[in-house]
């Protein structure tokens, strides 16, 4: 395994943790009573810092919920999240966005940029909402790495859906977030494109030490990972280290078959 | 059939999108509807009122008017001899027949000298109490008036001015002051909406009003049973023959009527004006409405045309959808209109008019034109955004949705936009620079609806350039907030365009008729300043009020002062040197030394040559229309008087805005055609002081009149000024209260486009807000792209509005308007207060935006 690149973030305040963010016992549910529907049952998860994590599962396991959570994007009914040192359980509405600006990139399946900034406004507009300038040297090795550079001034109408996604990610990483977290970022893109898109997002990972969060349903998807986690109604059924796109594919017909026995 | 049902349910589903253009219609339509409703019951209440008040048959002397006002100038009301009621007694088929005498030439004060007539402009009836009266009136306590002592007064009057029974009051006309004591109350049996009424017995009123006793002013006949007035006016006439005027009740009550009603049109169709305006603001509102309804369902009505809806379908779906609106937006409408009815009647109450509400009056026609009116202009203005969703491809269902609208803005309509504006300019500018006012003003009246209308055609294109410049100029201080409110605004220019344009349309009338009103204001000053020379002006605060002589001679006692000047007037018949005969043209007489006091300007001669005897001056309009020149004679027949051959001496400009067209004359020639007794009281006195002593004659001048006169007012040239200048800020609060409709209205359309286009953008919302847009951000975008479209709208509304007003005053620099004045401290008020019409529209829309759930928002599917 190539080693990440320690990039020093934020000031790290002595002793940084190799767990880039933390779940206790966390429950969601939806309703009460009879109607009661828990989408997170308990659940325990270390995210590792400078690693990929993909998190899989059938429709309804739970696997956007428990992204959101750690995201700050939803609250939990129970349970505790940490963003490295920080919990965000229980954060007031401003901080939490405040947080979401800061020190989190977000990657999602479609409608990912403003349709009335241009590509190079879109990747700052997080920095810019937050009053940074954004570092330049940084912003140009993004956009390169990206393979954007020609395309900076074009509207996203103006981009293929591949084109946009990079975008996307190049607004993700621009910020030097220290998690990642991409919803099905490929979920709309045909199968070479969205290659492209994983590629970023692994050298990401080994050249500049990103954390990486992803919710796929793609086993090839998943395969770019270095740590798959499996979710079924709520729970984390099993783990995998280091995953390629056959094994993934043989343990999601393992579930799915044992899901129709039961 | 289905097409009604998705209509309801599309209405329905989008209630909440659709309640603002409902309240837009609901407000216009209960305009009209309010307007309507208190006309018909104002007429009502005054034709109960002269109905029930006139008798059978009234005859009156010959020069007495129609409705029974004092007109004379003389200040004593015209009278017939007493002899007249015998004769009319020996008329086949009268009942009864009573002499009676009253005058509203009269001021009444209490005994703090504190006038007692009425504040809404209504007449001070002083009269004899008569078996016609007994009948219309109830006395609710004391007594009929008996003896020189004791008068009655009208419960109405007594409750506003607190008058009990034995309270002094004193009754001010030409003959002098007669002191009374209250005897008793009486209340009208119908409603009196605000006359002051006060009765004497007969002799009182004749020796009080007239001056002697053995005249009436009025006969009232009672017909015996079964003739009719018009058989009575018959005999009467037949009795009296051709000398005396001789009216059936009807006869009576149609003139007042008539009179009420010219007063009450102009009212009704000033109000209606303002309605109209409101619709064509609530136009826009539909418009945008419609058009970002069919936008967001884009997808919707892709899917209905590929399962096989026709474009007529779906072009009638939308229009059935306007209707629905329209119909609850009208009736909701009528309603609320009938309340602004009885507001307004309340309204009136508080500056002294009664009406009940037992008057009420809703005409089956009101409902109706509301009705009409509401639905045929929503269904109109949804007719547009209706054949734009006929037009969806089928394919629409299979693309994304949520793209932005085409925000390209045609070439055509650029051009045709900026050819109306040209054309507009054009006219504006013909107006501008026209000789005549008649045909300038229509020149004016082209090029302001051809301004307007292309300023609403290139709206979208304008609003892409003027809100760039405010983005520079405004927004980049507030960062990428602000940037991105100016891209939001961008996005869509024909929708900013629309909804700016709601908002340029009441503007640019304020700012017209600010420009147009600070202008008279300043050039009737600085005429002042230049033209007159007088120190003061004494004249009454009675519509055709007078001064009397008693009075007159008061002023010229007062110390301190070099001269005084009378003014009168009267009318006459004119027969000019053409041959024209001009029945009841007005002829001003005045002392020579008006031309000191005010300096009028000729063409020919000189002002003060046509105060000689047997002279006059014409203004230059009158001679030119009637091919008058220096040394032309013209007939004068005066109406209480004989006939004089008069000489042009004199031809004044006729560019003024003091006496503009007066006809002059000198009193001493008034005097020698018409006799002393018929002699015109002074219509207003002129002062100068001795030099140096202005502020010792101002109060000496006050101190003369105030005790025995309170019905003069003292002006000196600053408190004319001043006067001049509330009234015209009177009349312009009242059109900006009026046209506040039209701006609450657009107001509406500004939170209405608002709140659509968070709905549009929700999942854009949700998007930065995940990515760490806070709410408080999210809300300042939301109101700076309000405010931004706000200023645009005031932009573009005082642009345009100025423009008419410069144009106004230069069109009616012809008639002395010569100075414009642009009133800064209005426009800057606009300005800024629709920046914060922009904060305010952005209240509602913003907070939701904020508490939008960012989870719901950025859902994928």
């Amino acid at each position: 395994m190539t080693s990440a690149v320690t990039i020093p973030r934020h000031g790290g305040t002595g002793g940084t943790t190799a767990v880039a963010a933390r779940a206790r016992q966390v429950v969601k549910a939806y309703g009460s009573g009879e109607t009661r529907v828990v989408a997170l049952d308990h659940i325990d998860v270390d995210i590792a810092r400078g690693r990929f994590t993909a998190i899989m599962g059938p429709s309804g396991s739970g696997k956007s919920t428990l992204m959101h959570c750690l995201a700050g994007l939803d609250t939990v009914t129970s349970g505790h999240i940490h963003l490295a040192d920080t919990e965000i359980t229980g954060l007031k509405d401003k901080k939490l966005t405040q947080l979401r600006r800061d020190r989190i990139g977000f990657i999602f399946q479609a409608f990912n940029l403003l349709p009335t900034l241009n590509a190079l406004e879109n990747i700052t507009l997080p920095m810019d909402i937050a009053g940074r300038k954004p570092d330049r040297a940084w912003l140009d090795r993004v956009v390169e790495t990206v393979g954007l550079a020609g395309r900076l001034k074009h509207r996203p109408t103006q981009l293929s859906g591949g084109q946009q996604q990079r975008v996307a990610v190049a607004r993700a990483l621009a910020a030097r977030p220290e998690i990642i977290f991409g919803d099905e970022p490929t979920g709309n893109l045909d199968s070479r494109a969205g290659a492209e898109v994983l590629g970023f997002l692994r050298r990401s990972v080994d050249e500049l030490g990103q954390t990486i969060v992803m919710v796929t349903h793609d086993p090839v998807a998943a395969s770019y990972a270095d740590r798959v986690l499996y979710l079924a109604d709520g729970r984390i059924v099993d783990e995998m280290y280091q995953p390629t796109a056959e094994q993934v594919l043989d343990r999601m017909k393992d579930f799915d078959a044992r899901g129709r026995t039961s | 059939m289905t097409v009604l049902k998705t209509s309801m349910r599309n209405f329905l589903a989008h209630k909440g999108r659709m309640a603002l253009s409902a309240v837009a219609v609901l407000l216009s339509v209960a305009f009209v509807c309010g307007t309507l409703v208190f006309t018909d019951t104002m007429n009502t209440t005054f034709d109960k009122l002269f109905q029930a008040t006139s008798s059978d048959v009234q005859v009156s002397a010959k020069g007495s008017s129609d409705t029974g006002q004092t007109t004379s100038r003389t200040g004593k009301p015209p009278v017939l001899p007493a002899a007249v009621v015998g004769k009319v007694r020996t008329a086949q088929g009268v009942r009864s027949a009573e002499g009676t005498v009253f005058s509203t030439s009269v001021t009444v004060v209490d005994a703090d000298k504190d006038k007692l007539s009425p504040s809404s402009g209504a007449p001070t009836i002083v009269g004899s109490w008569n078996g016609n009266d007994a009948r219309t009136m109830k006395i609710t306590s004391g007594t009929a008036p008996r003896g020189p002592d004791q008068v009655m007064v009208d419960a109405d009057t007594a409750g506003k001015h607190h008058l009990r029974l034995g309270d002094e009051i004193g009754v001010i006309t030409a003959v002098g002051t007669h002191h009374a004591r209250v005897s008793g109350i009486a209340a009208f049996k119908v409603t009196n909406p605000g006359a002051a009424i006060f009765y004497l017995d007969t002799e009182t009123a004749q020796r009080t009003l007239v001056g002697r006793t053995g005249v009436y002013t009025d006969v009232n006949v009672t017909a015996a049973r079964g003739v009719t007035d018009a058989q009575l006016k018959q005999n009467v006439l037949a009795a009296l023959g051709h000398d005396y005027k001789v009216q059936t009740a009807k006869e009576v009550a149609d003139a007042n009527q008539k009179d009420v009603q010219s007063t009450l049109n102009v009212m009704k169709y000033a109000m209606l004006g303002f309605a109209g305006i409101a619709f064509l603001v609530g136009i826009f509102l539909i418009i945008n409405t419609f058009s970002m309804l069919v936008a967001q369902r884009t997808r919707e009505i892709g899917l209905m045309r590929a399962i096989g809806s026709s474009r007529k379908q779906v072009n009638r779906s939308v229009l059935v959808e306007a209707l629905l609106l329209g119909v609850i937006g009208s009736v909701l409408g009528v309603g609320a209109g009938v309340g602004i009815a009885v507001g307004l009647m309340k309204l009136m109450g508080r500056i002294g008019m009664h009406l009940s509400t037992d008057d009420l009056t809703v005409a089956w026609t009101t409902p109706a034109s509301g009705l009409l009116l509401g639905v045929v202009v929503t269904v109109l203005a949804a007719y547009l955004p209706a054949r734009r969703a006929g037009k969806v491809s089928p394919m629409a269902a299979l693309r994304d949705a949520g793209a932005p609208a085409d925000a390209r803005a045609g070439a055509v309509r650029a051009g045709l936009g900026l050819l109306l504006t040209a054309a507009g300019g054009w006219s504006l500018y013909v107006a501008a620079t026209a000789g005549q006012a008649k045909t300038g003003s229509g020149w004016l009246g082209i090029g302001v609806v051809l301004t307007l209308i292309g300023f609403v055609v290139i709206g979208p294109l304008l609003a892409g350039g003027l809100v760039r410049v405010l983005g520079a100029a405004l927004l980049r201080m507030f960062g990428p907030v602000g940037r991105m409110a100016e891209r939001n605004a961008l996005r869509n220019p024909r929708r900013t365009g629309a909804t700016g344009a709601a908002l340029m349309i009441g503007l640019a009338l304020v700012a017209c008729l600010s420009v147009v009103g600070s202008s008279m204001v300043a050039s009737a000053s600085d005429q002042l300043d230049k033209t007159v020379g007088a120190d003061f002006i004494v004249r009454s605060d009675q519509e055709d009020g007078l001064v009397a002589k008693q009075a007159v001679q008061a002023i010229k006692n007062t110390p301190g002062l070099e001269r005084v000047t009378e003014y009168k007037w009267t009318e006459a018949a004119f027969t000019t040197p053409d041959g024209k005969r001009l029945p009841n043209t007005t002829i001003m007489a005045v002392d020579p030394a008006y031309a000191t006091d005010v300096r009028t300007e000729t063409v020919a001669g000189e002002v003060k040559d046509a105060y000689r005897i047997d002279s006059m001056s014409v203004p230059e309009k009158f001679a030119k229309d009637h091919g008058v020149r220096l040394g032309s004679t013209i007939t004068v027949a005066y109406e209480d008087g004989r006939t004089a051959r008069l000489t042009v001496r004199a031809i004044t400009r006729s560019d003024t805005l003091i006496d503009s067209g007066a006809v002059y004359t000198s009193i001493a020639t008034l005097a020698k055609y018409v006799p002393a007794g018929r002699m015109p009281l002074d219509e207003m006195v002129l002062a100068t002081a001795e030099d140096g002593r202005q502020a010792a004659a101002y109060q000496a001048l006050k101190a003369a009149l105030h005790d025995d006169f309170p019905q003069l007012t003292v002006r000196d040239q600053t408190d004319y000024k001043q006067d001049l200048k509330d009234q015209i800020g009177q009349l312009l609060n009242m059109i900006y209260g009026l046209l506040a409709l039209a701006i609450i209205v657009a107001i509406l359309g500004v939170v209405n486009t608002l709140a659509l286009s968070v709905v549009e953008r929700t999942r854009e919302i949700g998007l930065m807000r995940a990515i760490g847009l806070s709410r408080r951000q999210l809300r300042s975008m939301i109101r700076l792209e309000s405010v931004v479209i706000a200023v645009f709208g005031a932009l573009l509304g005082l642009g345009l509005g100025m423009g008419w007003g410069a144009t106004a005053q230069k069109l009616l620099a012809l008639q002395g308007l010569k100075i414009l004045e642009i009133p800064w401290p209005t426009i800057t008020g606009v300005f800024i207060g629709s920046a914060f019409v922009g904060l305010f529209a952005a209240l509602v829309p913003a907070f939701r935006a904020a508490r939008m759930n960012v989870l719901n928002a950025i859902a994928t599917d």
